[in-house]
């Protein structure tokens, strides 16, 4: 039995339809994990010592278990303590939570790099902690942490595909509903992974065109 | 004077990207000579010296060292035969570089960096490869120095376990590129000194310099190159009294100003 | 509800075998993941553009696909091609490509950080380049590799939960049979959690020691002044 090319292409357009269910938890998980992610690292800031041993706790174990396990707890642990969410719902919570974590770390990294002096002219110019947040650290900590937010965008969109586990019929959980019909798992799952090879080329190559944007215009 | 030369370099061309860097490049050093090859920067001093080392393959021409045939030969008939790579790598001790920058290597003592390419190299048991190493870098007057990380030497002694780094190969063409560059300038008579005697014990030199004063007190022999090109070639007296070739000439004049503002600026009084 | 840790009495041994078939995997992986990656990283390197080009597909096209659909291929593919092996070898081999690609970038990116003129005046003085590569490249980029390599590896022991999907009896495979006769979820992910938690401090702690050993570099701490610190930095001061 060899290789079939026509059947891979004859399931393309299938796949690529189940990519939109990825792309839309994918673009939700972002944005969710960008805001609590800065919110987490403003909070850190404060340093209050009992808030920030929880939070270490709350990060080395988000770092050190799997995101499958982080999945699980929040598909079957969450309806026990009386948050009954849909499949879709639990499974964005868990890598949102995630992710929040991750772009916090690299936000850490990414102040060290900020230069001390404007924080002092801010602050001798008397402006409110709010403003030197919002006016003075966040725009330039963004800028600085772009290939590692577009770096975390692709690891999001791969995370993305451990939700067809917990039933949410994305790419990979249409490819295996295909496959037990076709016979044909191999070629199958070679669609799924063009699809997701594709997509986050994608967002590696827009994240290079973004970087280089933002280097001429610093420039 | 021998019959056959220690180096002979014929024809040599090499092109980066289109630009010609070297332009048949003919040159022979004798045994026993000190060759001085002087000019501009940028002329193809550097992308010579590399060509000889096989660094960087030449695109035409031909190399041999003590008569071998080095990286391709033309065989009979005019086929030109490429050499495998084990095969350059077995021509490669016979040619000693010193790099500009002496890249020793960092994680070894002095002693280790002239002991290990002996016995990876040429087979050398341990003993008698630190036998021979110890001897040099005794030779080179770094004796309290040997079992030095290259961090803890001053450039002048990293440049010494460099040279013996080489010699412990026993080569038969020592290369030098621009030894004084890397150095104050008040270890330039330093160095004079320590290629001296290697000239004393016969070595055979083709040393890159851009100081026509280290050339003149040094070479038997200097060679002018200019645009990838060898210009003018012969005895260092008459290469440096009388230069036949104008850009020779202008070269000269440059660098002798130039020299004597350093002069005048470095010691006002004088 | 109420935490009972009793719950789990029973099923203890089931987990802790799970534990250790992760880490056998994990290990596994590791060592045939970083041979593989010395291998493509050492054929990204060469001059000629053709190996370059597929060392470089390689990398791209194994850190662009999600793990599990890369373990889903090999699981497939291999009997496509005719052959057949056991759930836990199919998925250690999957573990190790997985990992290979991230691992041949730390050794590119470290090979590339050391100067050009190290591997340079070892071959220009006869050594082979396989003889460069073991007596002068290799020991200085040692410490460079270890804190990149370690990250990856913890990584890499934590994809393994996806090989549960493929019926491997590993730590997350148990947990879901636990959880499957007892529906105690809560017990159950809290343990497993806490197993992978403890593995993953113990590769932390490993990767310590080499680290002492091979003397890789400490990180400077940046000193800053205190009123750029109150934005800028997340750790209290220590005075």
């Amino acid at each position: 039995m060899g290789f079939k090319l026509d059947y891979l292409l004859s399931i393309l357009p299938r796949l690529i339809s189940a990519a939109a269910v990825n792309l839309r938890l994918a673009v939700i998980i972002m944005l969710l994990a960008l805001v609590l992610g800065t919110a987490l690292t403003i909070v850190r800031s404060r340093k209050i010592a009992a808030v920030n041993a929880c939070i270490a706790v709350v990060i080395s174990f988000v770092r050190g278990t799997p995101l499958l396990i982080q999945i699980f707890i929040a598909y079957y642990v969450l309806p026990a303590v009386g948050l009954d969410l849909s499949p879709e719902v639990a499974g964005v919570s868990a890598i949102a939570f995630n992710s929040m974590v991750f772009v916090s770390e690299s936000m850490r990294g990414g102040l060290a790099t900020i230069d001390a002096g404007q924080i002092e002219a801010s602050t001798a110019l008397g402006l409110p902690p709010h403003a030197i947040w919002l006016k003075v650290v966040l725009p330039q900590l963004f800028r600085r942490i772009v290939p590692v937010l577009i770096n975390e965008a692709t690891i999001v969109v791969k995370g993305t595909a451990l939700l067809s586990v917990i039933t949410v019929v994305d790419v990979l959980r249409t490819s295996q509903q295909i496959a037990s019909s076709s016979y044909r798992p191999f070629e199958t799952m070679i669609g799924s992974a063009l699809v997701f090879l594709v997509i986050n080329l994608a967002i590696s190559l827009s994240g290079r065109l973004a970087e280089r944007r933002f280097a001429a215009a610093r420039a | 004077m021998s019959a056959v030369p220690v180096l002979r370099v014929s024809n040599l061309t090499k092109r980066f990207h289109g630009v010609t860097t070297l332009d048949q490049v003919y040159l022979d050093v004798h045994a026993g000579q000190i060759v001085a090859l002087i000019g501009p920067s940028g002329c193809g001093k550097s992308t010579l010296l590399r060509c000889l080392t096989w660094l960087e393959q030449p695109d035409d021409g031909f190399i041999e060292v003590a008569g071998k045939p080095l990286g391709r030969e033309l065989m009979p008939g005019g086929v030109v035969r490429r050499h495998s790579r084990r095969q350059i790598d077995a021509l490669r001790p016979q040619v000693g570089i010193v790099f500009q920058q002496f890249h020793l290597w960092p994680h070894m003592t002095a002693l280790e960096n002239v002991v290990r390419p002996q016995t990876v190299v040429l087979g050398r048991s341990r003993d008698e490869a630190t036998r021979r190493g110890a001897e040099l870098l005794m030779r080179l007057g770094l004796a309290d120095r040997m079992d030095r990380h290259p961090h803890a030497l001053s450039g002048g002694q990293k440049q010494r376990v460099a040279i013996a780094r080489a010699l412990a190969m026993d080569p038969a063409l020592m290369l030098f590129d621009e030894p004084t560059s890397a150095l104050d300038p008040e270890l330039v008579g330093e160095v004079l000194a320590v290629l001296r005697t290697l000239a004393d014990i016969g070595m055979t030199m083709l040393v890159v310099t851009h100081e026509i004063g280290f050339a003149a007190s040094l070479a038997d022999r200097i060679a002018f190159m200019d645009r990838g090109r060898i210009l003018e070639e012969g005895p260092a007296r008459d290469i440096l009294a009388a230069p036949k070739e104008p850009r020779l000439q202008s070269f000269l004049d440059l660098v002798r100003t130039d020299h004597r503002i350093v002069r005048t600026t470095a010691n006002p009084t004088e | 509800m109420h935490f009972d840790p009793a719950i789990l009495v029973d099923y203890w041994p089931l987990l802790l075998q799970g534990a250790w078939l992760t880490l056998q995997v994990s290990v596994a992986a590791l060592l045939l993941g970083y041979a593989a990656g010395i291998a493509v990283a050492l054929i990204a390197l060469t001059p000629g553009w053709l190996p370059r080009l597929v060392a470089g597909f390689y990398v791209e096209i194994l850190r662009n696909i999600p793990f599990i659909i890369i373990l889903f291929v090999v699981y497939y593919g291999l009997p496509f091609w005719g052959i057949r092996l056991p759930a836990t070898l199919v998925g250690t081999v999957a573990l190790a490509l997985f990992a290979s690609a991230y691992y041949a970038e730390i050794v590119r990116a470290a090979i590339l950080a050391l100067p050009r003129g190290q591997f340079e005046s070892a071959r220009a003085i006869g050594m082979s380049p396989a003889n460069a590569m073991w007596h002068v490249v290799a020991p200085q980029i040692l410490r460079a590799l270890v804190p990149p390599s370690t990250n990856m590896t913890l990584t890499m022991m934590k994809e393994s939960a996806v090989l549960s999907s493929i019926t491997v009896p590993e730590l997350t495979y148990q947990s879901l049979v636990v959880q499957g006769n007892t529906f105690a979820p809560f017990e159950v992910f809290a343990a497993v959690a806490s197993i992978y938690w403890l593995i993953a401090a113990a590769i932390a702690e490993a990767s310590r020691r080499l680290e002492r050993r091979v003397g890789a570099v400490q990180a400077e701490a940046v000193s800053r002044n205190r009123i750029a610190d109150r934005y800028l930095s997340l750790v209290a001061r220590r005075t």
